[in-house]
């Protein structure tokens, strides 16, 4: 009679479980059940024929059967038939064994405990199964992994100690416990290892693990094509910006290319009659441009470096005033129209020398570019103790708020800046190496007043370090 | 000059111009272009001042230095991309003298040759140098500007006569507080950089923008005339 023993409490169980302490609960209320069908019987017995009225406690024995199993069914048809022989078959009051049609009741109401009761724990155990299965399904679909908390689940409905599923492993050695392979389509997708396994229920796992390997199944696909799909989205995405990256650059380069190799051509003609002062323009063309395509270059190493995250930066203790005069003293053709000042004792600084002052370069030449030649370009240090400011100020055309976030990117360029040249990397640059050096850079002033570029560095404290 | 300058760049463009750039202002160059070849050309015929890239395919300008240093004096100069400073530095570390960056002026480059050929005695005649508008007395250790007499505190002086008795070439930071006295208290409140400011501040036209008293951030300091 495994039965009563293999309902066993589960969650999910869609019937109901009139469990209110267990078992003696169970009793308690198949005994009253039973002398409340036997007393309305007796208020029955003057309208209806008395041996037909057996048939009610069919009524206490379904219930019995259903919530708690076989042995409580049966006791209450023994129980209830007894009741009723004794109380209402003739002799009343009595015991008569030989009413031979109390008999034929009782062993009907029996197989019907039986049956019933049996239907009972099958249903409950694929519900059981069936609630497994979906929570599984959910947590696989949810998490797409297998977790602890799965595994716990697994375990618990398979009555097993310990359950562990691997996922995408070959046949298992045997570690302890029993293995079952998960395959899915012929296909092995992982093994459960079980532990701790009580002798019954291997017929309850037989059944699930086939379901359950369907679904591991599709959960390990599903996140092979996640992880697939993602990659093809990053692979595109970096496509995409190479092209970008070649496009804008390659009409930048080729400008001045153009220009090298026109001027040093005509220098080089031997027919051509050129006096001094077409040789010092032809030259200083080469020069200029020369120069122009080594800063692109520059610029373009320099945004593969921080973009690779390649921009280690290699710290010293330099004064800021000694950073800007250094960043000024590379800007030799329009340095004149740059006016520094600094405060009487400039802070200073833990950065690289070398990633600052292009910074500062790229900040005041946008400034250059970007404002008429007849305007200076104000770079004005300010500290607290804490920060140093180097504000780069110009009065050109400024830039609108909207786009004061979209100009750190890399290849954009200004509305505003349709004659200026440049590829729309000194800002990107600037920003990459202000962060990599505990910096940052903000835009200040909006449209109409110009533009102010603030640069914002920690103060570095001797007393600090000790 | 007939000073014999050995030129060490894998780059014949290179080896080329500067060939003839510094035959043309009388220098004897001897060129190589890898590592091996210069170490063997400096022990054939030992030059009175190398300039070597710093980007060899055989050695590094690093190992150059040190193999050099090992037996010769001669002046290092280094050629070095615009990048890694750290290789500059490490470069100095290791002996060399002075740097130029690529792409250098030829003018640059010759400014440091002749300040690097510059034996220290050949300036220790210098009694006076014009810095901004002051004129410095080095003798008598008094500096005479538009208004006056203006004053240096002894650490300065020093600081500043170092530099100046090493015009055109490039000082570092420990270099210079070896020789200077108080150095420790200077180390330690690093206040080297603070009195560099000072002495701009009391003698070049526009400290924001130093002609002479130049600092190369990461590298040292230099005295320019």
């Amino acid at each position: 009679m495994t039965s009563a023993t293999s309902a066993a409490p589960a969650e999910g169980s869609a019937l109901p479980r009139l469990r209110l302490c267990g078992a003696p609960a169970g009793w308690l209320v198949c005994a009253a059940m039973v002398a409340a069908l036997t007393g309305a019987i007796g208020l029955l017995q003057p309208y209806l024929p008395v041996p037909g009225l057996a048939a009610l406690y069919l009524l206490t024995v379904l219930p019995a059967a259903v919530v708690w199993g076989f042995a409580h069914a049966v006791a209450v048809s023994v129980v209830g038939i007894a009741a009723f022989n004794f109380f209402y078959t003739p002799p009343a009051y009595q015991l008569a064994p030989e009413a031979w049609g109390d008999w034929f009741a009782l062993t009907i109401l029996a197989v019907t405990a039986l049956v019933v009761s049996e239907l009972a724990t099958w249903s409950r155990r694929q519900a059981q199964e069936a609630a497994l299965l979906a929570r599984v399904a959910a947590a696989l679909l949810e998490h797409g992994e297998v977790s602890g908390h799965l595994e716990r689940m697994t375990a618990d409905a398979l009555g097993a100690g310990k359950a562990q599923i691997l996922l995408d492993t070959g046949p298992a050695h045997g570690t302890g416990g029993e293995c079952h392979p998960l395959a899915v389509g012929g296909r092995q997708v992982g093994t459960i290892v079980l532990r701790q396994l009580p002798r019954r229920g291997a017929a309850a796992r037989r059944r699930v693990l086939p379901a359950l390997a369907s679904l591991l199944g599709v959960a390990i696909d599903r996140e092979r094509l996640a992880r697939q799909a993602l990659e093809a989205e990053t692979l595109r995405r970096s496509d995409a910006v190479k092209t970008a990256i070649l496009q804008a650059v390659s009409h930048d380069l080729r400008t001045p290319l153009m220009a090298i190799l026109t001027s040093a051509g005509a220098l080089a003609r031997r027919g051509m009659a050129l006096d001094d002062c077409d040789r010092a323009d032809l030259l200083s063309t080469v020069l200029e441009e020369a120069g122009r395509l080594d800063r692109l270059v520059g610029n373009l190493l320099d945004l593969s470096r921080l973009q690779a995250g390649a921009a280690e930066p290699l710290a010293d203790v330099v004064a800021v005033d000694d950073l800007v005069v250094a960043a000024l003293d590379q800007l030799t053709d329009q340095a004149g129209r740059v006016r520094p000042s600094f405060p009487w004792d400039p802070p200073a600084v833990r950065v690289d020398p070398h990633q600052m002052e292009r910074v500062l370069v790229n900040l005041v030449e946008n400034a250059l570019k970007y404002s008429l030649a007849s305007e200076p370009v104000f770079v004005r240090v300010t500290a607290t103790c804490s920060e140093t400011l180097i504000r780069v100020i110009d009065h050109g055309p400024g830039v609108a708020a909207a786009e004061s976030q979209r100009i750190f990117a890399a290849f954009q360029r200004g509305p505003g800046s349709g004659s200026v040249r440049g590829a729309g990397l000194g800002l990107a640059i600037a920003e990459g190496f202000a962060e990599a050096n505990g910096g940052r850079i903000w835009l200040e002033s909006h449209e109409g007043q110009g533009a102010t570029f603030v640069l914002a560095l920690p103060v570095w404290h001797l007393e600090t370090q000790l | 000059m007939n000073a014999r300058v050995l030129v060490i760049d894998d780059e014949p463009q290179i080896v080329r111009v500067l060939r003839t750039v510094l035959e043309k202002h009388g220098y004897q160059t001897d060129t190589a272009l890898t590592g091996r070849a210069a170490l063997a050309a400096a022990a054939r015929r030992p030059p009175a001042l190398v300039v070597v890239d710093l980007d060899l395919p055989d050695m590094k300008g690093v190992e150059i230095i040190r193999s050099l240093r090992r037996w010769s004096r001669a002046p290092i100069i280094v050629l070095s991309g615009r990048a890694r400073s750290g290789d500059k530095v490490d470069a100095l570390d290791a002996g060399a003298d002075d740097y130029v960056t690529k792409p250098f002026s030829t003018d640059e480059l010759l400014a440091r040759l002749r300040a690097a050929l510059r034996r220290a005695g050949d300036v220790s005649d210098i009694a006076q140098v014009r810095v901004g508008g002051h004129m410095v007395d080095l003798a008598r250790h008094v500096v005479l500007g538009p208004e006056g007499e203006v004053e240096l505190t002894p650490t300065e002086w020093e600081v500043l006569e170092m530099l100046v008795r090493n015009v055109g070439k490039l000082i570092s930071q420990p270099q210079l507080l070896t020789e200077v006295g108080g150095a420790d208290y200077l180390r330690e409140s690093n206040s080297l950089r603070v009195l560099l400011t000072r002495l701009r501040h009391k003698l070049e036209y526009d400290p924001a923008r130093p002609r002479h008293l130049i600092t190369e951030p990461g590298m040292g300091y230099r005295f320019s005339a």
